[in-house]
């Protein structure tokens, strides 16, 4: 061990010796920085490509002999939140390789200088690396989850009390529309991403993604529609106000902060899918040699899947927008009965994503969950090949129940019986995993580091959500729990109570691979257990209010509902100071953290194989990956053999 | 397996069940019951649940034994026992939720049957939602419309659904039926109401600035106090 220790320091020396040989060029002086890719470009190229589509509109109005010209909406749609991107994107330089080549100029040949972070500056410039990309994914998605959160804040604050407090009913609308789709397009889908992003190269033995230049560009369409979804509220209106369903036909006749919807959705889906097809490609090709899809740990079969669900099934979303502003803008008839459009049909495809969309939220933290408990329980994930079929099985049949989230619809009756049977099909997989987790603990050696507090946390809240999932797949009890607080409950659990502990679990639990120092363990545990308490608080009593008569999505209630809502704000506002503990915890162990080791789990898996943070180029060697990833109290198992080092013989292994 | 640690699990899963039937059987979790219908969907929500706690107290008992007794000292540096798997226990459990489920669906889909399935003679009414008001139309009685729902007590009801502009949806909890009105669609639901009294009538799909005020009354009558309204002020 200390052996190894001392030839892993050396190697991370090494590597920096390297970076500084290879180091970014130095940016040019003067007049010359305004060329240079960096948000310095980019401070002009989005007011230019935002006059070049408004320029665009004008023209094309003019000739058409449109009145008005100079129509806002379409100027806003065109000029704001197409083209302007665009000219981000352009200015920051996530294009420049291809533009040069499509021009002909000469590329720059892929010396991987624009690997690794030197200094701060370096996470705010287009950057290949994959570490640095998850870093990125990881630092926004934070900044949206607090301001989602504070959204949620002020949500409670206006249900306190029945009767209307502090909002009109639009503009309350509008924050817990945008609560939602920050947290689901902003939050929990791509901070799975960066985590991904960070450990799945690392996990397969590969020195980056597949596609680096795409990896970045994908992460750079994120804060283009967090930024476009937040700004809503700054436009005549208010911000989009039709929950982040955005059913149509009202969705369709709402203030124009709805197309700030619509096109956030563009951006952050083709955000997703990019990095999906990048996942799917680097975990296909990109393996070790002697990494067989079998001897692939958990979470990169949780990635896998989740990929697949993201290509297929985020461009039906994409297209439900689309839809809804093609009728407001092009004056289409996709939802307009008048002139026979089909208002159930947004439905239908909204949801055709939208439930994939659970598991898209859901399988990524199955993954961390696995990764975390077989290694801080000293023992063998229980069933592996069982947790990876049943991910698979989940991914398929997770396209067969969108439905159930139509019962009440008024979609064709006969449809009910066939999906409640798929949705509560779904927990025989789902059931699988929980047990087998538990199984996985059972008699091991349980460290109760935060990362396993987060993750145990995980299981059991995971199983509420689950069971009251079943309430909601059985069509009687759904018919009278459908868009109550019952709902809003269900989600929570599974939402916040799934992803969200899973992605702290993830948080924690790689923090002293990804930035070198350990975090501290007393603040990371107050944190968990204050999110426990303040969550069960917060989110328990929902499912009673629900059954009991609250509809969901209102400002105001019966009074009988009075003294729960105000509990439940009470406690909300709890959970909510329970984020600066991270926070905290967070910004003080990165500045003084103590130094972390190498692999302070003691896990298999290869990204502890290598220093803390990983050398530039993730490893020396190609590592020889000669068993599972999991063999924890095997004699003699390794999962790999790194920088020199040969595989145990057989009689070596024996002879243990 | 020590017998001693067996015993240990059942009674921590007995107590997990104790504490889950109290949350499930202490605070009024449905609210009165004023349809036939309303009693066959609560027969499957205390189904539901009762399969639930069931389901709980296995997963809080093994939990809670584990984090108890499995936790290791800071300075214990062992692995557990390599256990891979157990082809036996993966069946086991893939197989009995399997039948649980299945129970649930097939008392689902026969209570659906039954709540969907009007009786001879049902009293039919349309039911009218725009942004963000109510009303109803009694075709039977000369197309008599009204601003509250009035039924007789009893009767198989057939409520047809028009939205007049956006999606909504008519809710009353002690009736448990939900049904969305949809802009060009006509579905139905059916009620039997089976408790005089008045209950109100919830919007419960997101409707625009009005939603959360989108209310009426539902006033359940003996049939010949509603004979009487419903002549009475026939146009």
């Amino acid at each position: 061990m200390g052996k190894e220790e001392v030839e892993m320091s050396s190697i991370a020396e090494h590597h920096e010796g390297q970076a500084t040989h290879h180091g970014p060029p130095p940016p040019p002086r003067g007049w010359r920085r305004l060329l240079y890719p960096g948000l310095l470009r980019a401070a002009w190229m989005v007011p230019l490509f935002f006059g070049l589509g408004s320029a665009i509109v004008v023209l094309c109005r003019w000739w058409g002999g449109w009145h008005p010209i100079w129509f806002g909406e379409i100027i806003v749609l065109i000029g704001a939140l197409t083209a302007a991107p665009i000219g981000f994107l352009a200015g920051i330089g996530a294009f420049d390789y291809w533009v040069r080549y499509c021009i002909g100029a000469p590329t720059e040949p892929e010396d991987h200088s624009r690997h690794g972070a030197y200094s701060w500056r370096d996470y705010f410039r287009v950057n290949t690396d994959h570490k640095v990309i998850g870093m990125q994914y990881l630092a926004t998605t934070i900044f949206f989850f607090l301001a989602g959160g504070l959204l949620a804040m002020l949500v409670r604050a206006e249900l306190a009390k029945p009767g209307m407090q502090f909002f009109d009913n639009q503009t309350y609308n509008g924050l817990f529309s945008v609560h939602a789709s920050l947290m689901i397009f902003l939050f929990v889908i791509p901070a799975f991403a960066g985590l991904a992003n960070f450990v799945v190269p690392l996990m397969l033995g590969a020195p980056d993604m597949a596609f680096p230049r795409l990896n970045a560009l994908s992460f750079w369409l994120l804060p283009i529609a967090g930024i476009m979804m937040l700004s809503s509220f700054l436009v005549p209106g208010g911000a989009f106000a039709a929950g982040w369903t955005g059913y149509a036909p009202l969705s369709v006749h709402q203030p124009m902060g709805t197309i700030f919807f619509n096109m956030g959705v563009q951006w952050a889906g083709a955000s997703s899918i990019m990095t999906a097809l990048n996942f799917l490609v680097t975990i296909i090709t990109m393996r070790a040699p002697g990494m067989t899809f079998w001897r692939m740990p958990l979470l990169v079969w949780a990635n896998f899947t989740t990929s697949l669900l993201v290509v297929i099934a985020t461009p039906f979303i994409a297209g439900s927008q689309f839809f809804v502003m093609f009728d407001r803008v092009m004056h289409t008839h996709f939802f307009d009965i008048g002139a026979g459009g089909y208002p159930l049909g947004y439905q239908h495809i909204f949801w055709f994503y939208s439930h994939p969309a659970v598991y898209i939220m859901m399988l990524p933290g199955f993954g961390i969950a696995s990764e975390v408990i077989s290694a801080l329980s000293r023992k063998p994930i229980f069933g592996y090949r069982l947790m990876a079929l049943s991910l698979m099985a989940i991914l398929v049949l997770g396209f067969s129940v969108w439905a159930h989230h139509m019962f009440v619809s008024g979609m064709a009756p006969w449809l009910r019986v066939p999906m409640m049977i798929t949705t509560l099909m779904i927990a025989v997989p789902t059931g699988i995993k929980v047990f087998s987790w538990l199984a996985t603990i059972w008699e091991g050696k349980l460290n109760f580091a935060t990362p396993m507090l987060w993750a145990v946390g995980f299981v059991s809240m995971f199983v509420i959500g689950g069971l009251s999932g079943i309430y909601l797949g059985a069509v009687p009890i759904d018919i009278h729990t459908s868009d109550t607080y019952f709902v809003v409950a269900h989600i929570h659990y599974v939402l916040f109570g799934g992803s969200l502990f899973t992605i702290f679990a993830g948080i924690y639990y790689w923090f002293p691979k990804m930035t070198g120092r350990q975090y501290n363990e007393k603040l990371g545990k107050l944190h968990f257990w204050l999110t426990f308490i303040g969550f069960n608080l917060t989110f328990f009593p929902m499912h009673l209010i629900g059954t009991q008569g609250m509809p969901r999505r209102v400002s105001d209630y019966d009074p009988q509902f009075g003294n729960w809502n105000l509990f439940i704000s009470v406690a909300s506002f709890f959970l909510g100071a329970s984020t600066i503990v991270f926070l905290y915890n967070m910004v003080i162990s990165m500045r003084r953290g103590a130094p972390a080791e190498a692999n302070p789990w003691r896990a298999l898996t290869l990204e502890w194989q290598v220093s803390s943070p990983p050398p530039i180029f993730n490893f020396d060697e190609i590592p020889q990956v000669v068993g599972n990833p999991y063999e924890y109290g095997v004699p003699g198992a390794r999962h790999a053999v790194l920088n020199g080092d040969r595989a145990p013989t057989e009689e070596e292994i024996r002879s243990h | 397996m020590r017998r001693g640690s067996i015993v240990q699990l059942i009674v921590i899963g007995v107590l997990a069940g104790a504490v889950a039937s109290a949350v499930a059987l202490i605070p009024d979790w449905l609210p009165n019951s004023a349809s036939r219908e309303a009693g066959r969907i609560d027969f499957v929500f205390w189904f539901v649940t009762g399969i639930c706690i069931f389901v709980f107290s296995i997963v809080a008992a093994v939990t809670v034994y584990s984090v108890w007794k499995f936790r290791v000292k800071p300075d214990d540096d062992s692995d557990g026992p390599p256990i891979h798997g157990h082809t036996g226990l993966e069946i086991l459990w893939t197989a009995v939720p399997t039948m649980l489920v299945t129970a649930i669906a097939i008392v689902s889909a026969i209570v659906l049957a039954k709540d969907d399935a009007a009786g001879a003679n049902p009293l039919r009414i349309n039911v009218y939602a725009q942004q963000f008001f109510w009303s109803f139309d009694y075709p039977g009685y000369g197309n008599k419309t009204s601003a509250v729902l009035r039924l007789p007590v009893d009767r198989s009801v057939v409520l047809t659904m028009h939205a007049k502009d956006v999606l909504h949806s008519f809710w009353v909890p002690e009736f448990r039926q939900k049904q969305d009105l949809v802009p060009g669609l006509h579905p139905t639901l059916h009620i039997t109401p089976n408790k005089v009294g008045t209950y109100s009538l919830i919007c419960t799909e997101l409707c625009g600035l009005g939603h959360a005020l989108m209310r009426s009354r539902v006033v359940v009558m003996q049939p010949a106090a509603f004979e009487q309204w419903a002549k009475k002020k026939s146009k």
